[in-house]
């Protein structure tokens, strides 16, 4: 493996939830230990489960793995370290000032940056306090920061002069101001983190378009900011005679050879290594130890049962949907897990039954609004591109807000509107439009604003309050975007889903997140389930095997509904396949 | 010289544009704190959301906040006394209060505070 050759001292893995980062982190960590190295493995995700990978409780505090010498493990919790932000802020004046303001207060601290910026704070503390890291050679970091965390930290004029200052009255520094102790350590572990001597990133991939064009993103992202040092990861590759089985497999076979082939340019200079899919489940140290050896353990080709799965299809729940006539269904999930192709297939289902539809995506590559578009009786499909929208959003607010500042004020509002909740807000607005068709016909819609920008919308109330309270002065009756959200005879929320264990995790992160903003999710959907395709191959049928425990979970504990969307042999695009997506689960011809 | 404190709502950030509608005032009031500064001005800003001790240790902030809820917010206190409730002062007033001089070409309303539109 390139990655490990003349391993330096920090190794940091990135990748979106459910590419294999924490197996590959923790595989790294276990082999540089048996080669004499003393290893420190960290890993700050939310829903870690470095513990569950390597066989042993870890949590919140520096644990030895008993059957792999020199090798010690920690788990920051990052939630757990926002918690307690929370409690240093709001602890000391609960009490003091009035229950309704405290609430107030932490709802504030509640978003994802309190979270992130947590985190960061308790890893920089790993990268520069030579006492904790001195005992060892490598730090193997299961999450790397993202660029939005370091570029945060590296805000020059926010950042100096709210420090200098020793006062809050900077810019969008948000949550850094109770975190103002240490601006050297900051300094110190960014400027690690853009060492190469130091410091190696490591992208892990799937051979997907989508999560290598996600890869080549954070590669941009971390890479702008000096953060050049970066390895590529391509991990899960079906192996070749595994195609010979099945033409579930084929197909797979197929498609991550061509996602290989049209590589990102940035990507395809990296240097790069390939992961073949193991037939084993990766978890316990056996497993962990034979995931990155250079010959890949003959395949048995009996042994792993056919699995049956049961579970409702698309249809169903498009059966339901279809009953009000009309309506906003939206497709929340994070980045990667098919909410595009779902909306699609959400939307040409309801239009084959005559029902009238629009699909509005934000899809970059846009081929499906290519595809679809006036192919289809009822259906029209429109496409907002965010990149646009942020810009239009940053250009009209410097044209009217910033319209009668001077150069240094224009300089302030330019640098506060680089703050990622504008992309967010601009998007929303963008869909605001557009959700007003639904009250007569259907509007599909597949980028959903996230839960931390529905709760800054209400929580901070701007709109939603001031619309209400003039209104209600008039004696008007209205609806704001956020209340036809939150009413669930007209607004419909799909959480979209894989599988596996951390995309379930997330998904039930953001469900919680949406019911503080007062939205009840309507569904779920487990998209690209090998066990709903029914392989033949005996390594498909294996992970089919694994998911069936993801799915019990969404089903029993986490959704009020849910349906299962099938691996299919196809890329799904265009109407036919579309449909074939809602289809019930069966036995493959 | 006077000491202005100006106890800010519960803000992502002192321009607002983090928040679903940027509001002018706030805009404004950033860049106006930014230019009274800069001329020697004494200016502290208090985000209640960041620095809620500084509202609670403050006795008529604190007195404040429970007869008016923080809707009443911001509050502006000059010389520890309260000047201005539920709205931000335009930079004349700030001048004023911190005994700065306003320079004519910066003034509020002119059109090209720097800019070439002049």
């Amino acid at each position: 493996m390139k990655f490990l050759e003349s391993a330096p001292r920090f190794l940091f893995f990135t990748g979106k939830g459910g590419v294999g980062k924490t197996s590959i982190a923790c595989a790294t960590a276990i082999q540089l230990a048996e080669a004499g190295r003393r290893v420190l493995l960290v890993s700050t995700d939310p829903a870690s489960n470095v513990g569950q990978v390597l066989g042993i409780e870890i949590g919140n505090k520096i644990t030895a793995v008993p059957a792999v010498p020199r090798l010690i493990a920690l788990e920051i919790d990052a939630e757990a370290a926002a918690q307690a932000y929370r409690d240093r802020i709001v602890g000391p004046v609960r009490g003091k000032l009035p229950d309704a303001v405290v609430k107030g207060i932490e709802e504030q601290l509640s978003g994802a940056c309190t979270t992130e910026i947590a985190a960061f704070d308790e890893f920089t503390a790993l990268l520069t306090d030579a006492e904790i890291t001195l005992a060892y050679d490598h730090v193997v970091f299961d999450t790397a920061p993202t660029g939005h965390t370091i570029r945060l930290l590296q805000l020059p004029v926010a950042w100096s002069g709210f420090l200098e200052a020793g006062k809050g009255d900077a810019s969008c520094l948000g949550p850094l101001a109770g975190l103002e102790k240490q601006r050297a350590q900051y300094n110190a572990a960014v400027q690690a983190l853009a060492d190469g001597q130091r410091t190696r990133l490591i992208l892990v991939a799937r051979a997907q378009n989508s999560a290598l064009r996600e890869a080549a993103r954070t590669h941009g992202e971390l890479a702008a900011i000096g953060l050049t040092r970066q390895f590529l990861i391509v991990n899960g590759l079906l192996p070749k005679e595994e195609a010979a089985v099945d033409p579930l497999a084929a197909a797979i076979y197929a498609r991550e050879q061509a996602a290989l082939a049209a590589m990102p340019n940035v990507l395809r200079a990296l240097p790069r290594d390939d992961v073949p899919l193991k037939p084993f489940n990766l978890v316990g140290l056996d497993a962990l130890r034979q995931l990155l050896a250079e010959t890949t353990p003959q395949l048995e080709t009996a042994g792993w049962e056919p699995v049956d799965l049961r579970a409702p299809s698309l249809s169903d729940l498009v059966d339901d949907i279809a009953v009000e006539g009309h309506g906003l269904v939206m497709l929340m999930g994070k980045g990667g897990v098919g909410k595009t192709t779902l909306a699609a297939a959400v939307a040409v289902e309801l239009a084959r039954r005559g029902l009238p539809v629009h699909l509005t995506t934000s899809d970059p590559a846009a081929h499906l609004a290519e595809t679809l578009h006036g192919s289809m009786a009822h259906l029209t499909v429109s496409r907002i591109d965010p990149h646009a929208e942020t810009e239009r959003y940053r250009q009209e607010v410097l044209k009217t807000k910033g319209a009668h500042l001077d150069t240094q004020g224009r300089a302030l509002l330019e640098e506060d509107l680089r703050s990622p909740c504008t992309e967010e807000i601009a998007v929303f607005q963008a869909f605001s439009r557009i959700i007003r068709e639904a009250g007569e016909k259907f509007v599909v819609m597949d980028t959903a604003p996230t839960g931390h920008t529905l709760l800054l919308l209400d929580a901070t109330g701007a709109y939603h309050r001031e619309v209400a309270r003039m209104l209600d002065a008039k004696g008007a009756h209205y609806t704001t975007p956020m209340m036809q959200l939150q009413d669930s005879k007209r607004t419909k929320v799909l959480l979209v889903t894989l599988a596996e264990t951390t995309p379930v995790l997330e998904a039930a992160n953001l469900q919680a997140d949406l019911r503080r903003a007062g939205i009840e999710p309507w569904a779920w959907v487990i998209n690209n389930s090998v066990a709903a395709a029914r392989p033949h191959a005996p390594l498909l049928r294996k992970r089919a095997q694994n998911e069936l425990a993801e799915v019990e979970k969404v089903a029993t504990a986490h959704a009020r509904r849910y349906a299962v969307v099938p691996l299919l042999q196809e890329e799904p695009v265009g109407v036919d396949r579309l449909l074939k997506l809602a289809a019930p689960i069966t036995e493959p011809a | 010289m006077m000491t202005i404190k100006v106890f800010d709502p519960a803000l992502c950030c002192s321009t607002g544009v983090c928040g679903v509608d940027t509001d002018q005032a706030l805009v404004t009031f950033a860049a106006d704190v930014d230019w009274a500064k800069k001329n020697g001005a004494q200016i502290e800003r208090f985000n209640l959301a960041q620095q809620p001790m500084a509202f609670a240790d403050n006795a008529t902030v604190k007195g404040f906040l429970e007869r008016s809820g923080q809707e009443a917010l911001p509050l502006i206190l000059v010389d520890g006394d309260i000047a201005l409730a539920g709205r931000y002062p335009d930079r004349t007033e700030l001048a004023r209060w911190a005994g700065v001089k306003e320079p004519v070409e910066a003034a509020q309303g002119s059109c090209c505070g720097g800019s070439p539109c002049c």
